[in-house]
């Protein structure tokens, strides 16, 4: 605007009324002085010269209604006027703010993009004392909130846990729930690594076969590693074989390390157990390596043999029959020890 | 799970009215909007402010160490899952003493660009603040009280700083009125319990001024710009024998440097530090917006102290309010008073053309007080109040009191002269 047309327009501004149009197209006539009272407003007839006419009526935000622009002209009707006392200021706006709580949601959203700010921060605190001491569903249904949040995200505990006792009992229900949901979850994983561990078994017992030329080539599973390690151990405590296989194998258990305590503990009973074929073929690998006790050899011939004539069968039908004596082998694990796995396995 | 009952009301609202809404409620209220919805669920985690007060873990056991767990693990979390910059944090429980988290806490707020301060921990042992306070760069507000605080030597000052409040603070002098001179920005200086500090104060843009405690010494060095004082001065036999060698002319010393002085308030001894070595020197200072004059226990036995404030008075044209208390300590001289003083000359015959109310408390009917009150009278043109509340302890003087003031001679023709009794 060029300084001539700010000339013009200056006394156009003593008029005492301006023009607004709402979001809904309609254009109403607003006495000047109140509606200046909102910065957006202020700004649109300073620095833009709107609000005139008819013609360049100043175009509220999408968010003021009709009816809410009302309430706001209300709102800065009274407090435009500069001899009110504080405590008539805090008295009105106390009245003010008691509406239905869409209402007010609607005006505190009109009041913002007018940048009205006093109105904004006391529409705000109305809101706060609404929300303020409410259950989570009584503050759903005052705000029409979807109840959305999945179970697992209800299941995080609740900040303030430990005062209120009500929320003390909820949370160990919560505990417990969750606790149930990890273990099932931990059991599917314990099969898969279960059939894992079989399948490395497998590789192990291919490679040996084979002759170790696939060593290289063969993933570094879990199982390999152990067995290098117990190599080194082996040949550390080579003296004391039968002490050391004993010691070995329940290294052997915690070098495993898989992920969750089940699998673990599946894992050093079936390490623990001498019958195992598996476990011993394991170790075998790295005996074998370095120099074995003559007396397990021939226990690992024969095993090694019987391997033999499945891999000269069917892949296919060798895989399943290995998995189905891995069952066999999961349940001998598991009757023996008769502990709780059963329950769990259930 | 679409509610039937009508579409969301409030959850698409802008966040900085979302956040306007969660930080005018109580912490716990604001965390527990994370289970409301979906959208919900970190709402409360960007807002800017944090406030822990008693109630965010109310009281649920005798045990103030048990207690103080759980506000302990209760603020932790809260900061763990915090995202984004926290501009305001405050802790005023009761519950909390000094305990290592706190060194964490403060250590994470430096890191996220926090502007307020305020640490009002519970009686007990003095937490001592981490130096990782001293890197907040972008501190402006700091409220400490119960704690220990020892800037380092290489410490620049906080160059945001516009308000600092000290309570209770274990500090070395040299170290407090660093701190003051390294904040250009200081405007709002509040220290209060300390013990024996002589003060320096130079703050070049400091207007509010609040100081209490058991002061030697107060040196306005440089406060051109102060508005407000507020002095609550404590004595202890040090003191009081410091009192009695100095040889300073401690109102100039004081009130010199402070032109634009609105507002004075001065309890306990303040009056009685401002009287030493005034009647040595002639102030030339006008307080030409100084509007309101506060003092409370003055010693009208003193004349000293009368003097203080007749200058005050005086040397202040625009002064509208005046509340004097005086001390409620039956005077111990028996011997006629220097009612002279009243009629040397060198009390001004100036015109308090301003003064409208005047408050006069802890009365006890004594001839300097009626003096006073007669003086007041005189020279008020435009005085519509003036209420005098007697003391308690004596009250054979009130009637003596009001026989005088009913004699008394006023300037102002709408003036009322309230006596207020019990």
């Amino acid at each position: 605007m060029s300084e001539i047309d700010m000339a013009v327009i200056k006394p156009e501004m003593m008029k005492p009324y301006i023009w607004l149009e709402t979001s809904d197209g309609s254009i109403q006539q607003v006495e000047q002085e109140i509606a200046m009272y909102c910065p957006l407003i202020c700004k649109e007839i300073i620095q833009k010269g709107m609000g005139s006419s008819k013609n360049c009526a100043i175009c509220l935000p999408q968010r003021v209604s009709p009816a809410t622009l009302s309430l706001i002209l209300d709102y800065c009707r009274f407090h435009q006027v500069p001899g009110r006392s504080n405590k008539e200021r805090k008295s009105y706006d106390e009245k003010f703010v008691r509406m239905d709580t869409k209402r007010l949601c609607e005006l505190t959203s009109a009041a913002d993009s007018l940048q009205l700010k006093p109105l904004v921060d006391l529409t705000s605190r109305a809101l706060a004392r609404i929300i303020e001491g409410k259950s989570p569903e009584e503050i759903r249904e005052i705000f029409h909130l979807p109840d959305d949040l999945t179970e697992e995200e209800k299941l995080e505990p609740l900040k303030n846990t430990t005062d209120d006792p009500r929320i003390r009992l909820l949370n160990r229900l919560y505990a417990k729930k969750r606790k149930e949901l990890k273990e099932r979850e931990r059991l599917k994983s314990v099969e898969v690594e279960e059939e894992h561990i079989d399948k490395r078994s497998v590789d192990d017992l291919l490679s040996f076969i084979n002759g170790n030329e696939d060593q290289k080539g063969i993933k570094t599973s879990k199982n390999k590693k152990k067995n290098r390690r117990k190599k080194e151990q082996h040949q550390k405590n080579s003296s004391l074989k039968e002490a050391s296989g004993v010691n070995k194998k329940e290294v052997n258990g915690q070098n495993i390390r898989p992920p969750n305590s089940e699998a673990d503990i599946i894992a050093e009973t079936s390490i623990s157990h001498t019958e195992d074929v598996f476990a011993h073929k394991e170790f075998d690998d790295g005996d074998i390596d370095d120099g074995i006790d003559p007396a397990l050899k021939e226990k690992i011939d024969r095993e090694v043999e019987d391997f033999a004539r499945r891999l000269n069968s069917d892949w296919p039908e060798r895989m399943q029959e290995l998995l189905s004596s891995g069952q066999e082998r999961k349940t001998m694990l598991f009757s023996p020890n008769g502990n709780s796995f059963l329950r769990r396995n259930a | 799970m679409v509610d039937v009952m009508g579409p969301d009301l409030i959850s698409d609202l802008p966040q900085s009215i979302i956040e306007s809404i969660l930080v005018q409620l109580p912490i716990r209220d604001a965390v527990r909007t994370s289970i409301l919805s979906s959208k919900w669920r970190y709402k409360w985690a960007s807002i800017t402010q944090l406030v822990f007060d008693d109630k965010c873990v109310p009281p649920f056991s005798n045990d103030r160490e048990v207690v103080e767990r759980s506000v302990v693990k209760f603020i932790t979390r809260a900061l763990f899952l915090h995202q984004g910059p926290i501009h305001k944090f405050q802790i005023s429980n009761s519950m909390l003493q000094s305990c290592p988290e706190i060194d964490q806490w403060i250590l994470f707020l430096s890191r996220n660009d926090i502007k307020v301060l305020v640490m009002e921990l519970g009686e007990g042992e003095f937490f001592r603040i981490p130096s990782s306070l001293f890197n907040c760069r972008k501190l402006t507000r700091l409220e400490l009280s119960r704690c220990e605080l020892d800037p380092p030597h290489s410490f620049k000052g906080f160059v945001c700083l516009r308000s600092l409040n000290l309570h209770q603070v274990l500090i070395s002098p040299d170290a407090v009125e660093s701190l003051i001179s390294r904040c250009p920005l200081l405007e709002s200086l509040s220290l209060s319990y300390f013990d024996n500090l002589a003060l320096t104060i130079s703050a070049p843009n400091l207007k509010y001024l609040y100081l209490e405690g058991e002061f030697k010494d107060i040196c306005l060095e440089d406060t051109p710009l102060l508005v407000e004082i507020s002095i609550a001065m404590y004595m202890t036999d040090d003191i009081a024998e410091h009192f009695e060698q100095s040889s300073n002319c401690n109102f100039l010393k004081f009130l010199g440097g402070v032109p634009n002085l609105e507002k004075l308030v001065g309890l306990i001894y303040f009056t009685k530090y401002l009287s030493i070595g005034i009647d040595s020197v002639h102030l030339p200072i006008m307080y030409h917006n100084l509007e309101t004059i506060e003092l409370y226990q003055v010693n009208f036995e003193d004349t000293k102290e009368i003097l203080v404030i007749l200058r005050m008075i005086t040397s202040s044209p625009n002064l509208k309010e005046l509340h004097i208390s005086g001390s409620s300590n039956i005077p111990i001289a028996a011997d006629a008073p220097d009612l002279d003083f009243w009629e040397k000359g060198c009390l001004s015959d100036s015109a308090l053309n301003k003064l409208k109310t005047v408050k006069l408390s802890e009365m006890g009917g004594w001839p300097h007080e009626i003096e006073f009150i007669k003086y007041l009278l005189c020279r008020s043109p435009v005085l519509e109040t003036l209420s005098i509340i007697p003391c308690v302890f004596d009250m054979g003087n009130n009637l003596k009191m009001l026989i005088e003031l009913v004699k008394c001679r006023r300037a102002s023709s709408r003036g009322e002269v309230i006596f207020i009794h019990e």
